[in-house]
């Protein structure tokens, strides 16, 4: 019983902290400048790792699918399966999983850290509102840069199966292009790429509670981080599932 | 910190050139920036099209489903509003018809617009086009299934009608065995005339029986023949493989029921040269029942090659010798083949010029053919064998035509020599170039190949 | 009873607990300005907390806080962002901002609390550092300074906006005796200098018996004595008394 209490409480906690994060952030004054930052953090160094592993992806799904469409004679599916496969779900999810490891860690580590060496103290001292100065920023910068990441890591996954298709079919890149999109539709290309600001917005917040609310001095740095990674993972995936539903009620066509 | 911003504007200006750039590939291929009519249709069975649903004219993209509505009685029509590019608006005449049709193997149902008359008007915007009702596959293949079962149980009737027929011939046989003995025994003509008379009903009798069964077997055939056309109107079978392999199956049954009859009657007929007569006739019967099932390999033939995928047959090995060049069949895999055991043989053994121009086979060139065949061994009875020619005379006319001719003459001879059924063996004219890969740059004479899949 | 015009932060029956744990029990004490108050006392008996009260980077659960006669309990941010400028804050390890440079670090408060031009900031951060003997760090990250120059520029940070009053959370500790005393240096020429009153809460009664003219022991969240050095000396409370006469051996 008290452990079902303190998860309840835990998730209120959270909550209020989501909250806090949405009113915050369309509250004046906006602290502009540390959105840029963060969003400097979180978007351009995670570039490099989101373009490789969509490439590598994109590479090692086409290997994969191509024997099977090929028993079917369905070669030509290659390029639409690839791109569906990429702009409806592995594109969102694992530059949303990327990203938590990557920058989720980061805050949850740096957050706690300020915490425990008393900076989040010091900035309060300036009368400086440390959450909007803290906290704001990084979700929002999550939130814009990963809608972005998602794009490259497609886009990337696209050329890395394009490249591959290349080397065992000699496909022409327009003819590859063509087909990717030929059954791409807005519905299926927007609303997936947007869904991903859901998950910065978790990534941002989940990470950020951990580090913000920590009490545990130095110890408390390390756990904000695992547990930022952990717990931010697992609800983009589950929310990931909610997400779907929603698209397919709101866009029926691209429920098949 | 201007590097910061620098850095920070690049990602973000590339983030949305790409995010441009996939909305103008998407939008591009739902022709949302162009221009549109609106069309409708109807249809009492949707087969699965539904809101966003590719619409083609004449085979070309051409827009979406933009609305369905529901009817509001079991004799309503589903009314379908479709989306067409103005650029084919053209091709859109009152007397089109719009058919549902379905992507390849596993692809998802789509509208086809077909274009119409060049009489017809230009239907209008927001016209009503005529619409033909889709054939569903399992329709399709239920009615194909019972067509494969009724021709299964016609050939096998076919069987059991002729080993009557065959009874009776024995019996004939019998009665003339007789007859010759007791004409040897010195036994009266009265009583030849007697039994000459019974034999002759009887084998009158046999022949008619085996007649109506050929027929029966030609009426079969017809109906796969509908069932084919049905197949091929629709594009697109789904389960054809299965329905492939009945036919077949059901054409080798058919097959074999005729060569047990043929050795039955070669049994019944060998040893006694006064039954020819009624054998000859029995013959004829046969060449007309292997018509009919030849008739059925032929549609089968045709599904092949009139069917979506010519490379999901190809990929089984399935090859018709007369619709390859010399050129690809030099590269088909199946062929050119170093697994495929082949045997060579020169000209100068094989041929000799004949009394009238021709080239003929030399007796010391048969008994090559012969320790050929006998060296394949027993695959060359269960695998297709390619019988290919080689020239290598001066023009390249000449040596197409020589080998040809070279091929044609050596498969005869197999052909008539030896059981091997007649569709197991091609020919193909090389010129002077065999395929690569098998260690001879060129070869003037002869080939055989035995299609060995492995 | 001191003049209220001159008092520089003042407690009144403060009470502060987290959960059950009551940390400051019914707490008042004054201290003018120009003055400097050491707070000795046992790990965990409430001393930062005392410092963050002032600062109201927390609120006490009941009781006033008064800092240059405004009561800081009840106001709003709007209020302790004036409040603040009057303060500066030396956190025990410093608490520089791990992102910024230290000119950073000490530019934020001017630029946030004051309305100084850019040049302004200039002159004033580098005068500061200057003062610290920092002059030629002001581009280093807070990770490449030893532990005795973190906290000079900790102390440089809490007077760039030129505080009237400083608090100072064990200004001396993890230092050497030498380090140390270079600290307080510093602050005692704030306090002679700049009539700053000081807030410095300490282990170091050696430093404490140098720099302050009041000193006050906290014990279990009790205030158990206040006053000069001599008269904690001969106060009734042992803990008191131990504390001061066991530094005076150090």
């Amino acid at each position: 019983m008290r452990w079902l209490s303190k998860s309840v409480e835990f998730v209120g906690k959270v909550g209020l902290f989501g909250l806090r994060v949405v009113v915050d952030s369309l509250r004046p004054p906006f602290e502009f400048a540390q959105c840029f930052r963060q969003l400097a953090e979180v978007g351009n160094k995670s570039l490099a790792l989101v373009v490789v592993s969509g490439f590598a992806l994109g590479a090692v799904m086409t290997l994969h699918t191509r024997n099977t469409l090929v028993t079917f004679g369905a070669t030509s599916m290659i390029p639409a399966v690839q791109a569906v496969s990429f702009f409806v779900e592995i594109g969102p999810l694992v530059a949303g999983l990327l990203l938590a490891g990557r920058v989720g860690s980061g805050i949850g580590a740096v957050l706690a850290n300020m915490r425990a060496s008393e900076q989040i103290d010091a900035i309060e001292s300036l009368s400086i509102d440390s959450f909007k100065y803290l906290v704001v920023p990084r979700v929002l910068a999550c939130v814009i840069a990963l809608p972005f990441l998602t794009l490259f890591m497609d886009f990337a996954g696209l050329l890395g199966g394009f490249l591959s298709e290349e080397l065992s079919s000699h496909i022409a890149p327009i003819l590859y292009l063509n087909r990717a999109f030929e059954y791409l539709q807005w519905s299926n290309f927007i609303a997936p790429t947007l869904k991903t600001a859901v998950f910065g917005f978790i990534i941002g917040s989940i990470s950020s509670y951990f580090g913000y609310t920590t009490d545990k001095g130095a110890q408390g740095v390390g756990e904000a981080a695992t547990n930022s990674v952990v717990l931010s993972s697992l609800l983009i995936i589950v929310a990931d599932v909610l997400l779907i539903k929603c698209i397919f009620f709101l866009f029926p066509e691209t429920a098949v | 910190m201007s590097r910061r911003y620098l850095g920070v504007g690049i990602f973000i200006i590339v983030g949305l050139v790409l995010f441009a750039l996939g909305i103008f590939l998407v939008g591009s291929r739902h022709e949302a920036f162009s221009r549109h009519v609106l069309l409708y249709t109807e249809f009492t069975d949707l087969d699965g099209i539904a809101k966003g649903s590719k619409v083609q004219v004449s085979g070309m993209d051409a827009g979406q489903v933009t609305r369905i509505e529901v009817p509001r009685s079991p004799s309503g029509h589903f009314r379908v509003q479709m989306k067409v590019d103005e650029q084919l608006h053209g091709l859109v005449r009152t007397d089109s018809v719009v058919t549902v049709d379905t992507e390849g193997v596993v692809g998802n149902t789509f509208l086809t617009i077909h274009s119409g008359s060049l009489n017809a008007a230009i239907a209008q915007a927001g016209s009503v086009l005529q619409s033909k009702p889709p054939v569903t596959m399992s329709d399709l293949l239920s009615h194909g299934l019972g067509i494969m079962n009724d021709a299964d149980a016609t050939i096998k009737q076919v069987g059991g009608k002729l080993n009557v027929a065959l009874d009776g011939i024995n019996g004939a046989v019998g009665n003339v065995n007789d007859l010759l003995l007791g004409l040897k025994e010195g036994r009266g003509p009265a009583g030849m005339i007697l039994r000459d008379e019974k034999m002759a009903d009887q084998v009158r009798e046999t022949m008619s029986n085996v007649q109506s069964t050929t027929s029966n077997l030609n009426q079969a055939s017809g109906r796969v023949n509908v069932l084919v056309a049905n197949i091929q109107q629709r594009d697109l079978p789904q389960k054809l493989d299965d329905t492939m392999t009945r036919i077949r199956s059901a054409s080798t049954r058919a097959d074999e029921t005729i060569q047990k009859v043929q050795q039955s009657l070669a049994q019944a007929l060998g040893p006694d040269a006064n039954g020819v007569t009624a054998g000859q006739n029995v013959s004829e019967a046969l060449a007309n029942a292997n018509v009919a099932t030849g008739n059925m390999a032929e549609d089968t033939e045709a599904l092949k090659h009139n069917f979506f995928f010519k490379g999901f047959f190809n990929h089984r090995g399935y090859y018709t010798l007369a619709s390859l060049s010399p050129e690809e069949y030099r590269h088909t895999k199946l062929f050119g083949s170093t697994q495929s055991p082949r045997v060579w043989l020169q000209a100068d053994t094989l041929f000799r010029h004949g009394p009238h121009g021709p080239e003929e086979l030399t007796p010391n060139g048969k008994h090559a053919i012969d320790a050929a065949v006998a060296s394949f061994g027993n695959p060359i009875f269960t695998h297709p064998i390619v019988i290919e020619g080689y020239s290598d005379a001066a023009t390249p006319a000449d040596a197409l035509s020589w080998s040809y001719a070279r091929a044609q003459l050596v498969r005869n001879y197999v052909d008539a020599r030896y059981p091997f059924t007649t569709k197991n063996i091609g020919v193909m004219p090389l010129s002077a170039t065999p395929p690569p890969g098998l260690g001879h740059d060129g070869w003037s004479g002869i080939c055989i190949v035995v299609a060995e899949k492995k | 009873m001191s003049d209220p015009k001159t008092i520089a932060v003042e407690f009144k029956r403060v009470m502060k607990s987290f959960g059950t744990k009551r940390v400051l029990n019914d707490v008042s004490f004054h201290i003018d300005q120009g003055q400097a108050l050491c707070l000795l006392g046992r790990s965990g008996t409430g001393k930062s907390v005392t410092l963050k009260l002032i600062m109201a980077l927390m609120r006490p659960d009941s009781g006033e806080v008064y800092v240059d006669q405004d009561n800081v309990v009840s106001m709003g941010e709007k209020g302790l962002s004036l409040v603040r400028k009057k303060l500066g804050y030396l956190f025990q390890d410093a608490a520089l901002f791990d992102s910024l440079t230290l000119y950073e670090n000490l530019a934020l408060p001017l630029s946030r609390l004051t309305k100084k031009s850019k040049d302004e900031i200039d002159d004033v951060v580098h005068h500061v550092l200057t003062d610290v003997g920092l002059g030629g760090d002001g581009a280093k990250y807070p990770s490449a300074l030893s532990g005795g120059m973190k906290k000079r520029a900790g102390l440089a940070r809490a007077l760039v906006l030129e505080p009237k009053i400083l608090l100072a959370d064990e200004p001396s500790s993890g230092l050497d005796r030498i380090t140390a005393s270079e600290i307080d240096g510093l602050l005692m020429r704030r306090k002679v200098e700049h009539r700053t009153a000081l807030i410095i809460v300490t282990h170091d009664v050696h430093g404490a018996r140098r720099v302050a003219d009041r000193v006050g022991v906290l014990d279990k969240g009790n205030l158990v004595a206040f006053g000069s050095v001599d008269e904690v000396s001969q106060s009734e409370n042992e803990v008191a008394r131990k504390l001061i006469t066991e530094g005076s051996n150090v």
